[in-house]
């Protein structure tokens, strides 16, 4: 048995005997894995599923699609399915169409005989595939490859802009005495009180006065102040030494450089943090790309998604391809910056 | 050049003075200590002649420029800081070219100055390290190299040294010597630290409660300290005091030691541990209760309470055969007693 192994399968238990701690543990840890990336793995299976299969009951764990043949004297393939006959043997058909409770099916070997079967004895002849269509279909033809480049346009500009902004408030916040500085931190610090469904009408208004309707840029602008991200820069700025500063304007350095060269790049934790926030929430967006934006080219990935779920029709096959579309670059994000939103929330936490 | 003048400097902050009415004068080339308990303002001083603070009266001049109104960038000073405040996410070699770039210097120029300050302070092969990479006494010559580079009319060093280790404290302060010796740019050092101040100075500014106490060179302030605070701050350790009342211009000490004094009234006669002796049989002497041994070997501190209960401190050369509690005679050399008004002000004899 290898080191590795051994460290897993060990028990409490004296001579290798399971212990009550032991059984709690796996229990608990096998079920913690179900319950956190249960959803995330039905959701891939999912998305891979056609229309019929998703309407399926019971439902099944792995994506299937139906096995079809060429049958002579037919344009398209038709549908195979297991018959069972009445002295109990099976055999492999064809569907031709099916007419109420019975089905026109044909063996493929005998193209020119018709046999009808009651829909009782025949079931669908499967393996298990993808149905990759759910992916093409929408990126192709449905623009949702226009509705990505939206979405990261919106994404990358205004965590830009965010990170610029607020670094900037936060370094004078933090770094310069002026008469209300506390004050104007208070009021920054307050509006993280009023949610965005109270100023949703007013905030309309301005952005239609601004003639920003229907542009990516009313989806961006409203969004990138943002008090948290002052208040998490401040904080940790403050941890930054006045000293470096004074050090940095004896050598001729201009307040901008300062801020430039010295500060952001020792705020650059506590920047990786509100950037992973901010790429996180405006990916994630909803609300408000769906008020500003009504034209289908400017519609971000999560308007899109919305356009499967009509009144009538709700398109899951479309849906959940979409949705592992969307969440692949938050995903992405935590993978590759976890380390960042560890140390950077403790260090630009409250000291 | 780098002539500094202190014109009437006061700087409040909010509605508490902290200085009260510098007046000094900087020649070219000198190194010139301030030294102070804290919280005398002397760190305060050192940032209102740098430009990181504006006085709140008062001109400083440079070179007979006044800079008063001058930012820090403008007014061609370098300093050291006690946190040495190196650019954490820089390079060595960034550090100290950091403020050479803002000027715009050419690159060559840029690379000229960085490696002679490097040869000059040894650190030529930390140049690619970063600043968490070094050890405190390496930090503490990067942060002189980035002064260096500068060329600057003068320096300002604020306790450069406070956060080394008392070993590494003694070399350094005599690099610094060195370097100011080479270099013969004005120097101001901050210092708590009167041996610091005493060894490195051509002259020591005794500063308390953001007041000039006293200027004068090292051995003068020792010699001739002209009032109970710089009497009492320099030399250690500290100077015995006795407060006593003169008239008919003599003066009796505890024990009935009697001492001329060219005044009458309230006065307070200081003397230095060093000055003072065993007393033989015969000589008048203060008397008292030894109440402390410190032996160092060469020579022994004995702590001791005089009959009117004042504590007096002795340095005996070598080791004199005294214990707790034993009854003590010291003599003194009445050349050496300084004497001191109700004021607190040198009395000169006459």
């Amino acid at each position: 048995m290898s080191a590795a192994s051994r460290f897993v399968f060990r028990r409490r238990g004296h001579g290798n005997r399971w212990h009550w701690t032991d059984v709690v543990t796996w229990i608990w840890l096998i079920g913690g894995t179900v319950l956190m990336f249960g959803p995330a793995l039905w959701l891939v299976a999912s998305s891979f599923k056609g229309p019929a299969q998703l309407a399926e009951f019971p439902p099944t764990l792995l994506p299937y699609t139906q096995i079809t043949a060429q049958v002579e004297g037919y344009d398209d393939p038709l549908p195979l399915f297991t018959v069972t006959q009445e002295d109990g043997s099976t055999t492999i058909l064809a569907e031709i169409r099916r007419i109420g409770t019975s089905a026109q099916m044909v063996d493929p070997d005998t193209p020119s005989e018709r046999i009808d079967v009651d829909i009782e004895n025949r079931a669908p002849l499967r393996e298990v595939g993808l149905a990759t269509e759910n992916y093409v279909e929408p990126l192709v033809t449905n623009d949702f490859l226009r509705f990505l480049w939206n979405s990261v346009f919106v994404t990358v500009m205004a965590t830009l802009i965010t990170l610029l902004t607020n670094s900037m408030a936060a370094f004078a916040l933090s770094k310069y005495r002026f008469a209300g500085r506390d004050a104007v931190m208070l009021l920054i610090v307050a509006t993280l009180m009023v949610p965005l469904s109270v100023i949703l009408v007013p905030l309309y208004s301005v952005v239609n006065a601004t003639g920003l309707l229907n542009s990516l840029w009313g989806v961006i602008l409203p969004t990138v102040a943002t008090p948290t991200g002052v208040f998490l820069l401040r904080q940790y700025m403050l941890t930054i030494p006045d000293e470096l500063l004074e050090a940095a304007r004896m050598d001729n350095a201009s307040e901008w450089q300062i801020y430039w060269r010295i500060v952001l790049p020792l705020a650059a934790p506590a920047l990786a943090v509100l950037a992973i926030f901010s790429v996180v929430w405006r990916w994630n967006d909803f609300l408000w790309p769906l008020i500003v934006l009504s034209r289908r080219e400017t519609y971000t990935l999560q308007v899109g998604l919305n356009t499967y779920a009509g009144e009538l029709n709700v398109q899951w096959h479309y849906i959940l391809a979409m949705t592992v579309v969307t969440m692949i670059p938050v995903v992405l994000v935590f993978v590759f910056l976890q380390r960042f939103i560890t140390t950077g929330i403790a260090g630009a936490g409250i000291k | 050049m780098g002539r500094i003048a202190l014109n009437d400097i006061r700087k409040s902050f909010g509605k508490t003075e902290v200085i009260h009415g510098v007046d000094l004068a900087v020649e070219d080339g000198e190194l010139v200590v301030f030294v102070g308990p804290s919280g005398c303002g002397k760190s305060t001083l050192l940032r209102l002649i740098a430009g990181l603070d504006r006085p709140t009266s008062g001109t400083i001049e440079i070179d007979g420029a006044d800079v008063t109104r001058h930012s820090a960038a403008n007014r061609g000073l370098a300093m050291v800081f006690q946190s040495y405040a190196l650019y954490p996410h820089m390079t060595v070699r960034q550090n100290l070219s950091f403020g050479l770039e803002n000027t715009k210097m050419e690159r060559a120029e840029i690379r000229r100055r960085i490696e002679d300050s490097a040869r000059m302070l040894e650190i030529e092969e930390l140049l690619d390290r970063r600043p968490t990479q070094l050890s405190g006494g390496q930090r503490q010559r990067v942060a002189i190299g980035r002064a260096i580079v500068r060329e600057p009319s003068a320096f300002l060093l604020d306790e450069p040294l406070s956060n080394l280790d008392a070993e590494l404290r003694v070399t350094m302060r005599a690099e610094l010597a060195q370097l100011h010796e080479r270099l013969g740019t004005t120097m101001i050092y901050v210092t708590h630290d009167q041996i610091e101040a005493m060894t490195l100075a051509d002259r020591i500014v005794v500063l308390r409660k953001g007041r000039i106490e006293q200027v004068d060179t090292p051995l003068n302030l020792y010699n001739r300290p002209a009032n109970l605070f710089v009497a009492g701050f320099i030399g250690a350790p500290n100077m015995n005091f006795f407060e006593t009342t003169a008239s008919d211009g003599r003066a009796e000490l505890p024990g009935g030691l009697h001492i001329d004094v060219p005044q009458d009234g309230k006065i307070t006669a200081g003397i230095r541990p060093q000055h003072l002796r065993l007393a033989n049989r015969e000589e008048e002497a203060l008397e008292g209760t030894v109440t402390l041994v410190e032996a160092l070997g060469a020579e022994t501190v004995v702590h001791a309470r005089a009959l009117d209960g004042t504590a007096m401190v002795t340095v005996l050369s070598g080791q004199p055969n005294l214990g707790i509690g034993d009854a003590i005679r010291i003599a003194l050399d009445r050349g050496e007693v300084h004497l001191f008004d109700a004021e607190g002000q040198r009395i000169d004899p006459s």
